[in-house]
């Protein structure tokens, strides 16, 4: 156990002196800080705007567009989720644009998770943690002390996560900030919506949750969170498997963005749900985003990333513990 | 301190039998076996390419052998790695560091792996003379300085065996000098067993107590480096007329070199032959030992190849 903390010290110091955490905390500041602005000129304009007004307008518009049948298929089913849950707040006489602090850092998780950026911090943080020591060609001291491997690639899983975890939290820090220079901070106690369901293109409103804000926020946090152990998981595998830290981090951006592209060009193809990045937006899908298949549903997702981690963190120590060290 | 006295009785502590590597239909290290004992600098010589890097990634559990196995201080590298690898310090092929960390950082990261404490830096920082530089990037050390971390980094822990590969390489003659005697100070009074790789004869024959030989991956020899030396040989003798000599002593099987002749005779055998040359009337200008040098004999035992 105490060889354990002392391994993870080791990893932890490692992470840290390649400046990895440092450019994720950058990267996250930097966009907090443009959204939380252009939040601000919302909220500085809404005086002038009738939010009902609007919100109809938007739907009209979106409807327009359904019946011109331009969209894709799965876009289509975002547009209808999405018009169902703007006359959901229009017939509760909610403001759902309103910006606030709570809201801003609830809203973090689902965008950061849907558009792929937290997998990305992650990738950065951890997609080359053994590559890069075989491309540096220190796995050769490494691996000759007297401990096992499995306790050292452990070490690293552990680090990874343990990062990824603290990469979340910073996000929400930092969002509760960088929204707090501009935003008013009351609203934690505000009743928020999730489970919106979309079934034969209308949205059921049957599943829709009502809790305090802090809560739903915890909820979405909490499954971001999950997907992100998950998705770390998944990319020790690929720094197992490559020698460079290029190849590593870049197969992993390739099949996140292969993924995106996958559900959006054949979603007729409906093996692409079994495809972990489909699964990964775990924060969307609860707030009532459709997947982009059918039969994707929560419990379909947890499971998945569950056996996508568990599959392949078992592949990464059988062939981490077994390989020879070539240099 | 370590009693030389008691070498005789002292079993091996790194025993390596019939090491076998095949990679594809290649086999890169052929039935090699050589064990090395405690207060003993052991050569592993060997033109580039031979499988002195391969040899030594099998002794420290980096690559698994085809066949057969490794002890270090009776423990088998493969079902008892924990306790062989507790026992051994090494450098395998570059002495790669963390360069982003500071010559510190990375001892304290592969002290902490050992359990091993600050005094311990302390002590292996002072004993390659790198306790001055050790607050700065490794990135911004030379080779030379690199190499010294590397031989610091497997003193940590005081291992009973140190493997290093190539440690002359990157050091000015020197800093050559100063490992040697570092080696040899480490074998000499604490009883380690130091195993030393290197393609270069001269280090080799200054360095080391006994050595074994490579070639495309099989021992050729093993021996102490005096008997490899003095078991070749012969005795040199300049004279006036070359070919009329060798018909006199063509029982001893002379070879002849320029106006030399070389017997494989030992010094003690050439007062009779001064005689029956001066006899039949040769002029003898010269009779001496020829010491052939392992540069010599390796260049004999592997025909003459460097490069396979
Ligand atoms: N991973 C590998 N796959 C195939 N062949 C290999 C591999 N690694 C080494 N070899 C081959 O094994 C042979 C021995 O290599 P090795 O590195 O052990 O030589 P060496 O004695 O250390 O040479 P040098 O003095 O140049 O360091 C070489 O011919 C090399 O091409
Ligand atoms: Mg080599």
């Amino acid at each position: 156990m105490l060889a354990m903390l002392a391994l993870i010290q080791n990893e932890t110091l490692k992470l840290l002196r390649r400046r990895r955490f440092v450019i994720v905390i950058s990267i996250l500041t930097a966009i907090l800080l443009i959204v939380s602005y252009s939040q601000y000129r919302i909220l500085r304009d809404s005086a002038k705007r009738n939010w009902r007004a609007d919100l109809q307008e938007r739907i009209a518009r979106a409807e327009n567009m359904l019946r011109r049948g331009r969209a894709s298929a799965s876009w289509a089913r975002s547009i209808r989720a999405e018009i169902g849950r703007w006359q959901f707040y229009l017939d509760h006489d909610i403001d759902p644009q309103k910006p606030n602090v709570p809201r801003f850092v609830r809203t973090f998780p689902n965008v950061a998770g849907s558009l792929l950026l937290l997998p990305l911090l992650v990738s950065i943080l951890g997609s080359d943690i053994v590559s890069a020591e075989n491309a540096e060609g220190t796995d050769k001291l490494l691996l000759t002390r007297p401990v096992r491997r499995w306790k050292i690639l452990l070490a690293k899983l552990i680090t990874l996560w343990m990062f990824a975890t603290l990469t979340l939290l910073c996000g929400a820090i930092i969002a509760f900030l960088a929204a707090s220079v501009a935003l008013p901070s009351h609203g934690w106690t505000e009743p928020s919506f999730s489970g919106f369901q979309l079934a034969n293109a209308t949205v059921r409103l049957d599943a829709v949750r009502e809790l305090p804000l802090w809560r739903d926020a915890l909820i979405a946090y909490g499954l971001e969170w999950y997907s992100m152990m998950a998705f770390a998981s998944i990319a020790l595998l690929l720094s197992v498997i490559f020698k460079s830290s290029a190849a590593s981090i870049g197969t992993m951006l390739a099949s996140l963005i292969g993924g995106t592209i996958l559900t959006h060009i054949s979603p007729d193809w409906t093996a692409g749900k079994y495809f972990f990045v489909t699964a990964l937006p775990l924060a969307d899908y609860y707030t009532g985003e459709p997947p982009p298949y059918d039969g994707m549903s929560m419990m379909f997702c947890i499971t998945l990333l569950a056996v996508w981690a568990i599959g392949t963190v078992a592949i990464a120590f059988a062939l981490f513990t077994r390989r020879d060290v070539f240099g | 301190m370590y009693n030389p006295r008691s070498l005789s009785t002292l079993t091996p502590t790194l025993i390596a039998q019939h090491l076998t590597k095949v990679i594809g239909d290649r086999t890169i290290v052929d039935d090699v076996s050589f064990e090395v004992f405690a207060g003993e600098v052991f050569g592993f010589l060997g033109p580039n390419g031979a499988g002195k890097t391969t040899t030594i990634r099998m002794l420290v559990g980096l690559i698994r052998p085809t066949a057969g196995r490794i002890l270090i201080c009776g423990h088998d590298v493969q079902h008892q790695f924990e306790q062989a690898m507790r026992c051994v310090g090494c450098i395998v092929e570059t002495p790669d560091l963390y360069r982003f960390m500071t010559g510190r950082e990375n001892l304290a990261h592969f002290a902490r792996m050992l359990g091993a404490g600050d005094d311990d830096i302390a002590r292996v920082a002072s004993l390659v003379n790198l306790s001055g530089r050790l607050d700065q990037r490794v990135g911004t050390y030379s080779l030379g300085m690199r190499q010294r971390l590397g031989i610091a980094q497997a003193m940590l822990g005081e291992p009973r065996v140190l493997i290093l590969d190539e440690p002359a390489n990157g050091l000015d003659p020197a800093g050559i000098r100063e490992i040697r005697e570092l080696l040899r100070e480490l074998a000499r009074t604490r009883g380690m067993s130091v195993f030393v790789s290197s393609h270069l004869l001269a280090e080799i024959e200054l360095t080391c107590d006994r050595v074994a030989i490579i070639h495309r991956g099989r021992l050729l020899r093993t021996g102490t480096v005096r008997d490899l030396i003095s078991s070749r040989r012969s005795l040199e003798l300049r004279v006036g007329d070359v070919p009329r000599a060798a018909g006199i002593l063509a029982d001893h099987q002379p070879t002849i070199e320029g106006d030399c002749l070389l017997l494989p005779l030992d010094e003690s055998a050439a007062p009779p032959l001064i005689a029956a040359l001066t006899e039949a009337g040769i002029d003898v200008y010269r009779v001496a030992p020829h010491r052939q040098t392992l540069e010599e004999m390796f260049i004999e035992a592997t025909g003459g190849e460097t490069v396979d």
